[in-house]
């Protein structure tokens, strides 16, 4: 079990489905994800699992959230604008509690964009376009192990919560390979006969739906769903910090840009720049308080992503007033090389902190 | 160390193929490596390369600018890729698909005609492999059990091909000392 072995990215996310024990997976094919589907479409026919090639995004994620209600252990994936189309369905699986993971490998866009590394799907993920009062949990992969751990968490978040949880992959990563070590699931199962709709033999029927006529309902059920939420923000942020401790100036990243940064963040350490690098790795909940902590005491805040400035805003509301904050970013195409970014801080420290 | 390799040419002439066989090496030789694809809506004819990046370090396997080797199997790719060799670094170009030219001083160049090789060896898509070979010969740290074991697992379900690609990795290996002088001059 604990030998390395060279895994895509999108393979390495297929696999640990698997292990988790995912039952029913619903896609339909996009670049750069189609290895998932490709995968499963394989593997799932011999272990006699359900896999649907559904006839849209918006029919796979429909079927998601039928057999979610089911019981289920259910995964969907996609990508960028195909799921831009699933925001629909996301809203009402938050409204109706179902446990769904949905796998977004992103392109780059807006509109149809083009199969391009891209981190342009943060917002998308994080405040969501569907309507209503919801929140999905949103957790970001760095390298291809964590693609393998991050599907566990989602699966096991999505249940425990019975929240719909986006694991959000960069497309470089879908893509890349490199050696990996397929783990076993470390959760435990979550008993979900208290509300599956399984047949009501023996018990009362039930029936899982979001329609509330009922004013008082309505709101009260809103409620309940907000002391969800913040029982996850307050329980589940997930952070990685690097040499942060005694950092004057803090780096910002998600997900592979994170890895490179490091690289840059040594670079700095040997020309004695006190540089540290914070990674949030759930983007919902995102570690604000952390993030306060740090800014008390570093100066400067440098946020660099593969799209034009939208974790800035959650790192602003982090670090508040607390310290400066500059931005890195490049919107598409070839992905922020590390002399790239080099050359960048010192434009960044040479304007504007000239004290350090 | 770190060590970063582009690996280009067209759709078709095993470029995937090397870069993931060279990562599989690198990874047998407990080395963090990445293996990076890219490739557009074209296959088969089209442009296509891969970044392979080696070190001894997690951090250092992403996102390099430039390349310590570069393998262009194609004019386009020679053309396109010349710009990414580091100073200092090495291409090596298949001069029966590119003309011998060389455009910069600061690198060296080793020409050598794989696809014609690969002809006279009696299979014109063993290129690739002899490429490796001659990559593997200018680092010279890579163990030949892990080579062989490199190509019996990623031509598991094509078992005959795997002798013919490592005698043209050996091949490859060898070339290079006996053709150096003329080739490098």
């Amino acid at each position: 079990m604990d030998e390395k072995v060279l895994l895509k990215g999108n393979i390495a996310i297929a696999k640990a489905a698997l292990n988790c024990g995912c039952s029913c997976y619903f896609g339909y094919p996009i670049t750069p994800q189609t290895d998932i589907g490709e995968y499963l479409s394989l593997e799932m026919q011999k272990k006699n699992l359900a896999y649907v090639c559904a006839e849209s995004e918006i029919g796979a994620i429909n079927m998601a959230l039928g057999a979610a209600s089911s019981g289920e252990k259910v995964m969907t994936s996609s990508s960028s604008c195909a799921v831009a189309l699933m925001q629909e369905a996301l809203s009402y699986a938050s409204s109706d509690e179902l446990p769904i993971v949905l796998v977004n490998v992103m392109r780059a866009g807006p509109g149809q964009g083009y199969i391009y590394p891209s981190q342009g799907d943060y917002n998308q993920a994080t405040i969501g376009g569907g309507n209503g009062d919801y929140k999905t949990i949103v957790l970001s992969p760095s390298s291809v192990q964590e693609c393998i751990d991050l599907t566990y968490k989602s699966f096991y978040l999505a249940q425990k919560y019975k929240n719909p949880t986006i694991l959000l992959v960069d497309g470089l990563l879908g893509q890349m390979a490199e050696p990996a070590i397929i783990t076993k699931n470390p959760y435990p199962d979550i008993d979900n006969s208290s509300w599956i709709l399984d047949g009501a033999k023996n018990r009362p029927s039930r029936n899982i739906h979001s329609l509330e006529p009922d004013q008082n309902k309505l709101n009260q059920h809103i409620l309940k769903l907000y002391q969800k939420y913040q029982q996850i923000e307050k329980n589940e942020p997930v952070w990685e910090e690097y040499l942060c401790e005694d950092a004057d100036i803090i780096l910002t990243a998600f997900g592979t840009m994170a890895r490179s940064i490091k690289a840059v963040c040594n670079h700095f350490r040997k020309t004695r720049i006190k540089m540290g690098v914070f990674r949030p790795v759930t983007l919902y909940p995102f570690p604000y308080k952390r993030l306060r902590e740090l800014s008390v005491k570093a100066r400067y805040f440098i946020d660099i992503e593969m799209n034009m400035g939208q974790m800035l805003k959650d790192i602003r509301l982090g670090v508040l007033s607390n310290a400066q904050i500059s931005f890195i970013g490049k919107p598409v195409g070839d992905w922020l090389r590390k002399e790239e970014i080099i050359s960048a801080v010192n434009n960044i420290i040479k304007e504007q902190y000239a004290s350090i | 160390m770190i060590k970063n390799f582009i690996i280009s040419g067209s759709g078709g002439q095993g470029i995937l193929s090397i870069g993931t066989i060279l990562t599989n090496i690198f990874m047998l030789g407990n080395k963090f490596v990445t293996y990076c694809p890219c490739y557009g809506a074209e296959m088969r004819g089209g442009a296509v390369h891969c970044e392979v990046n080696m070190s001894d370090d997690e951090l250092y396997t992403l996102q390099n600018e430039k390349a310590d080797f570069v393998i262009a199997l194609n004019q386009t790719s020679f053309d396109k890729f010349i710009s990414k060799v580091k100073e200092g670094g090495t291409i090596i170009v298949n001069s029966s698909m590119a003309k011998i030219e060389k455009t910069r001083n600061d690198i060296k160049y080793i020409f050598a005609p794989f696809t014609q090789e690969a002809i006279k060896l009696g299979n014109i898509k063993i290129a690739n492999s002899i490429a490796l070979g001659v990559l593997s010969k200018i680092l010279g740290n890579l163990t030949m059990e892990n080579v062989k074991k490199a190509y019996e697992k990623i031509l598991k379900d094509k078992k005959e091909l795997i002798q013919k690609n490592i005698d043209a990795y050996l091949f490859g290996y060898n070339y290079i000392q006996e053709k150096e002088q003329i080739q490098c001059q």
